[in-house]
């Protein structure tokens, strides 16, 4: 997309409260709360992304990541008053460590094998949340988040929430950017399309998988973080493994291993149901049956759609 | 002149035909989807019924009722969803609902930040009624009795009737949690000993586990926190394993929704004692219909929708138009905080300063395949203490 | 009952090197199409307990025709997520189509209980012990001695070979879903009378089949069914003696430490049946 393309639609991006106040004069905070989720979503969909997108290794565990990190951020947010900006760089250190000491053991499993451990990794989470009560409050829920604070700005309003969750998204896509290409980028890829080659190569398929595995959570966990706040309430229920099916759906959906196509999977899946406002259970359906469709005819997702749209040349 | 004044009556009548008040827009949110999905369906189908019988009767003091459904999927998320949606897209006046506790905690900031009233059909989080009402969020109200009142007016029952000791079995959601805190400190109370805690997940078949735990625990009495669903295999296991404690239940166990489940062997349910706040037969009027139409037995959350529209909401629309002569966002709050309606099917609905109704609470007991109203215990924040 | 369900899956993976994650909703729909035999039809329960597993062959007849066939030669990743959609799709469908009530079929058998000396047993648990015995022993029969199953064995093995000597692979595919459908129809069948039928319930069935396939050694029917046993045995001691609502928790992680510990699976990568 040329440059004046790019700078307009930063534009759009940027001044989006204003346009929704003048364009949905009497809807425009729930314009703004689905714009704030979509903008959350595509982040958590692109640290998703970057594990099965770059290393191609299918893990699911990612509401794992995600809700360590709520969870840890509502904690030191409500019990020992951690301000803000103490508890999100805590959420995602805890997510990472989390991935680092579970990705160990994990990785040296075959790729099947890997995907069960992950699920595995998922299922106890939730269990865990759902029974530590003394810790989680469990079913009860952990309620009275504060809203963040950076520094002396508070962030109370929606367009202030908003703006937190666009510059949250803009900082993923820039680290995805960086960790997807030179040379850290190109060893990312050789993992994943051939990994006894890129062994061979000198290339330590472990530490690189690892790599990914730990970013992608440290981020999953951040975005937990600003979810919970956003909230001000934590349960359970926002880190079962219907999440996976969620960022699976996004990822496929938009293109796998594609920045582009990621967010614009995470917008059509975020924002399009409340556009066609259908009933809840055809909305799934017909989720299901565009997933279908599109792995099986188009397997590069929306993303290589576009591509052949646009007449660009190699794919991936 | 007979013609000027016909014509003009005629005008007149055709004039005010045409400019109609607009209808009260009330919204209605819950589970329509997901694993929880029964009870926004009951939800929905209670609203549908109630909404239709109310503008039948030519609506409230002339203005129709129009309702507006949202999904929360059970999760805080997606309630906030649902909340903006209904406040924002479909300009409700009202909303009734949430249903499940964790939804309705997510819900209650975005009432606050918005300014529009919600009132509660069936949440049990004790919490929900230490934030609302004065000096907390002054716009949710709720009409369902919580955990902590009916632990404290159960278990003293239970003592009354010379109980002893007691094991929980609980559903391991929000709901089933918060019943088994505050039965857990509502015996201490009552000093009834608490021999075990148990909980198991919803949905799964399979109880013998936790029934062979329960019988080596050896109570005297089982206080189980479950639904119809739940409670049908739950039962046919209980007897199949031969355990021979008598059965409190809180939830939907005793109901003609387990009836229903179990008709090849009714017998399996007798003896339970259900401690509720709503059970056919309270309108039997109502039963009526929504056998008719629905084809099942009356659910517990569409009725609960129902009452809490006619018997809370309805008085409200009612006491705003008659002192402002609008029903906006602000005029239907403060006038819930005026309703006092002493007979509805659940007792009297008057919110207090917590905007919590302490309506009655009901003991039912289940022989024989039927359901038996034992005793209707009257409430109130005295019991707390 | 596990056994059943994972075997089914087992045999699509061993032998078409399929994943099929829409496997727990072959469960479901055979459990509705029992309930409905039994219940709608009134058909006595052997017969409603066959037409489960007829109505899913047909059903798994026409799923390979239109999804499978069209995903077989992708990689496992758009497997995964392709019949993923298809749980998806088929889940909900039945909600709306079915309702979110949950059906109960309760049969003679499992009303009735068996009292020996203290250990109380519906009857209708003893007969899906017996009926997954017997189903075993069968399948085992069929894929040894007939011809359609040595197929099947030799396809696992080598797929390549086998379209070289002449064996209709299209067709032992065809079969070998067929199969597996009526193994989950079956299951449900057996099962049913003993707990509810609702939309929902194929979904934790998937995952747990599915990680007793991969601890059982990948694709080794053999080896899944003997996973599921031991993912059905952790599960009841643990929910019985630790902690029933950590139960499916500590069996997950009881099967993650099997990979670990052999990462080929309880098994080994052994390909056959």
């Amino acid at each position: 997309m040329p440059r004046a393309g790019w700078l307009a639609l930063g534009v759009l991006v940027g001044t989006a409260p204003w346009l929704v106040a003048a364009a949905f004069p009497r809807q425009q905070r729930y314009v703004l709360h689905v714009l704030i989720f979509t903008a959350l979503f595509a982040a958590l969909a692109l640290s998703y992304d970057l594990v099965v997108g770059h290393v191609g290794s299918l893990s699911l565990a990612h509401p794992a990541f995600f809700g360590v990190g709520a969870y840890t951020a509502a904690i030191l947010a409500t019990q020992l008053r951690w301000p803000f900006l103490a508890d999100l760089p805590a959420a995602a250190l805890a997510a990472a460590v989390v991935a680092a000491l579970v990705g160990v053991p994990l990785f040296r499993l075959a790729e099947h094998a890997f995907a069960v451990g992950t699920l595995g990794l998922a299922l106890v989470a939730s269990v865990v949340a759902n029974n530590w009560v003394e810790v989680t409050r469990g079913p009860l829920c952990i309620t009275g988040i504060p809203k963040p604070t950076l520094g002396a700005l508070a962030i109370t309003t929606l367009p202030a929430y908003y703006w937190l969750a666009l510059a949250t998204l803009a900082a993923v896509m820039l680290l995805y950017r960086g960790l997807t290409t030179f040379r850290l980028g190109r060893a990312f890829h050789a993992v994943r399309d051939n990994e006894p080659l890129a062994g061979a190569a000198g290339i330590d398929p472990l530490k690189y998988r690892l790599l990914a595995f730990t970013v992608g959570a440290a981020l999953a966990g951040g975005i937990g973080a600003l979810y919970a706040h956003y909230l001000s309430v934590m349960c359970p229920e926002e880190m079962t493994v219907a999440l996976t099916v969620n960022l699976l759906v996004i990822v496929f959906l938009g293109g796998v291993g594609s920045l582009r196509g990621v967010v614009v999977g995470a917008v059509l899946f975020t924002a399009l149901p409340e556009v066609l406002r259908l009933a809840p259970t055809w909305r799934l359906v017909i989720y299901g049956g565009l997933l279908l469709l599109v792995v099986v005819r188009s397997p590069g997702g929306i993303e290589s759609l576009l591509r052949r749209a646009t007449g660009a040349g190699a794919v991936r | 002149m007979r013609l000027a004044l016909t014509l003009a009556t005629v005008l007149l009548l055709a004039f005010s035909a045409g400019a109609q008040a607009p209808p009260i827009r009330i919204g209605f949110a819950s589970a329509m989807s997901g694993p929880a999905a029964i009870t926004g369906e009951g939800v929905r189908w209670g609203a549908t019924l109630a909404v239709e019988e109310i503008n039948a009767k030519g609506g409230v003091a002339g203005r129709k009722i129009e309702a507006f459904f949202a999904d929360n999927k059970a999760q805080p998320g997606e309630a906030v969803s649902a909340v903006r949606k209904l406040a924002d897209v479909d300009q409700v006046d009202v909303i009734i609902g949430q249903t499940h506790s964790g939804a309705c905690l997510g819900a209650m900031p975005v009432v606050k930040e918005i300014g529009l009233p919600m009132v509660i059909e069936a949440c049990s989080h004790p919490k929900i009624r230490e934030l609302s009402g004065k000096g907390g969020n002054e716009w949710t109200f709720r009409v369902a009795l919580d955990d902590e009142i009916m632990a404290y007016t159960f278990a003293r029952y239970m003592a009354r009737q010379g109980v002893k000791s007691s094991s929980i079995l609980a559903m391991n959601n929000d709901f089933g949690r918060g019943a088994a805190v505050a039965y857990d400190a509502a015996f201490k109370k009552a000093k009834i000993q608490l021999l075990s805690t148990e909980f198991f997940d919803p949905g799964q078949p399979d109880y013998r586990p936790v029934l062979t735990r329960l019988k080596r625990a050896n109570p005297e009495t089982i206080l189980a926190v479950i639904l119809a669903s739940d409670g049908a295999p739950f039962m046919r296991q209980f007897r199949e394993l031969g355990l021979t404690q008598k059965v409190f239940s809180r939830g939907s166990l005793g109901s003609a929704e387990f009836l229903h489940q179990v008709r090849d062997n009714p017998k399996v349910g007798d003896g339970v004692v259900e401690a509720s706040y709503w059970i056919t037969g309270l309108d039997p009027e109502w039963d009526k219909k929504w056998t008719e139409r629905y084809k099942v037995p009356p659910r517990i959350h569409g009725s609960l929708s129902a009452i809490t529209l006619k018997w809370a909401v309805v008085p409200a629309l009612e006491i705003a138009l008659k002192k402002h002569g609008k029903a906006d966002r602000k005029t239907i709050r403060d006038a819930l905080e005026e309703v006092d309606v002493k007979d509805s099917p659940l007792g009297p609905i008057k919110f207090d300063a917590n905007h919590q109704a302490w309506i009655n609470m009901i003991l039912i007991e289940m022989r024989d395949g039927q359901l038996r109203i034992l005793e209707k215990l009257p409430t109130s924040p005295a019991l707390l203490n | 009952m596990y056994a059943m369900v994972a075997a089914g899956l087992a045999l699509m993976l061993g032998v078409a090197r399929l994943i099929n994650f829409a496997h727990g909703e072959f469960f479901m729909l055979g459990a509705y199409a029992f309930w409905f035999g039994y219940s709608e039809l009134g058909l006595p329960y052997a017969l409603a307990a066959l037409l489960a597993p007829a109505v899913m062959v047909l059903f798994g007849i026409a799923y390979q025709h239109s999804v499978i066939r069209a995903i077989l030669p992708r990689s496992w990743h758009v497997q995964l997520i392709a019949t993923l959609a298809t749980s998806i799709v088929l889940t909900n469908l039945a909600i709306i189509v079915l309702g979110t009530q949950p059906k109960e079929v309760p049969t003679v058998l499992s009303s009735r209980i068996l009292d020996v000396g203290g250990l109380r047993v519906a009857w209708q648990r003893l007969l899906v012990l017996a009926a997954s015995l017997v189903i075993f022993w069968g399948l085992h029969r069929f894929v040894a001695r007939t011809r359609t199953g040595k197929a099947m064995r030799a396809m696992s093995q080598n797929r390549e070979a086998c379209a070289v000597v002449g064996v209709d692979v299209q067709r032992v595919a065809m079969v070998t879903f067929a199969l597996s459908a009526a193994l989950a129809a079956a299951a449900a069948a057996l099962v049913s009378p003993l707990f509810n039928i609702f939309p929902d319930m194929g979904t934790t069935l998937t995952l747990k089949a599915f990680a007793a396939v991969v601890a059982g050694g990948f694709g080794y029917v053999n080896g899944a069914i003997a996973a599921s046993f031991l993912i059905g045995l952790t599960e009841a001691l643990a929910g019985s003696y630790v902690s029933y609502a950590y139960k499916d928790a500590i069996a997950f992680l009881v099967m993650i430490a099997v990979l670990l510990w052999r990462p080929q699976g309880l098994f080994g990568r052994r390909i056959g049946i």
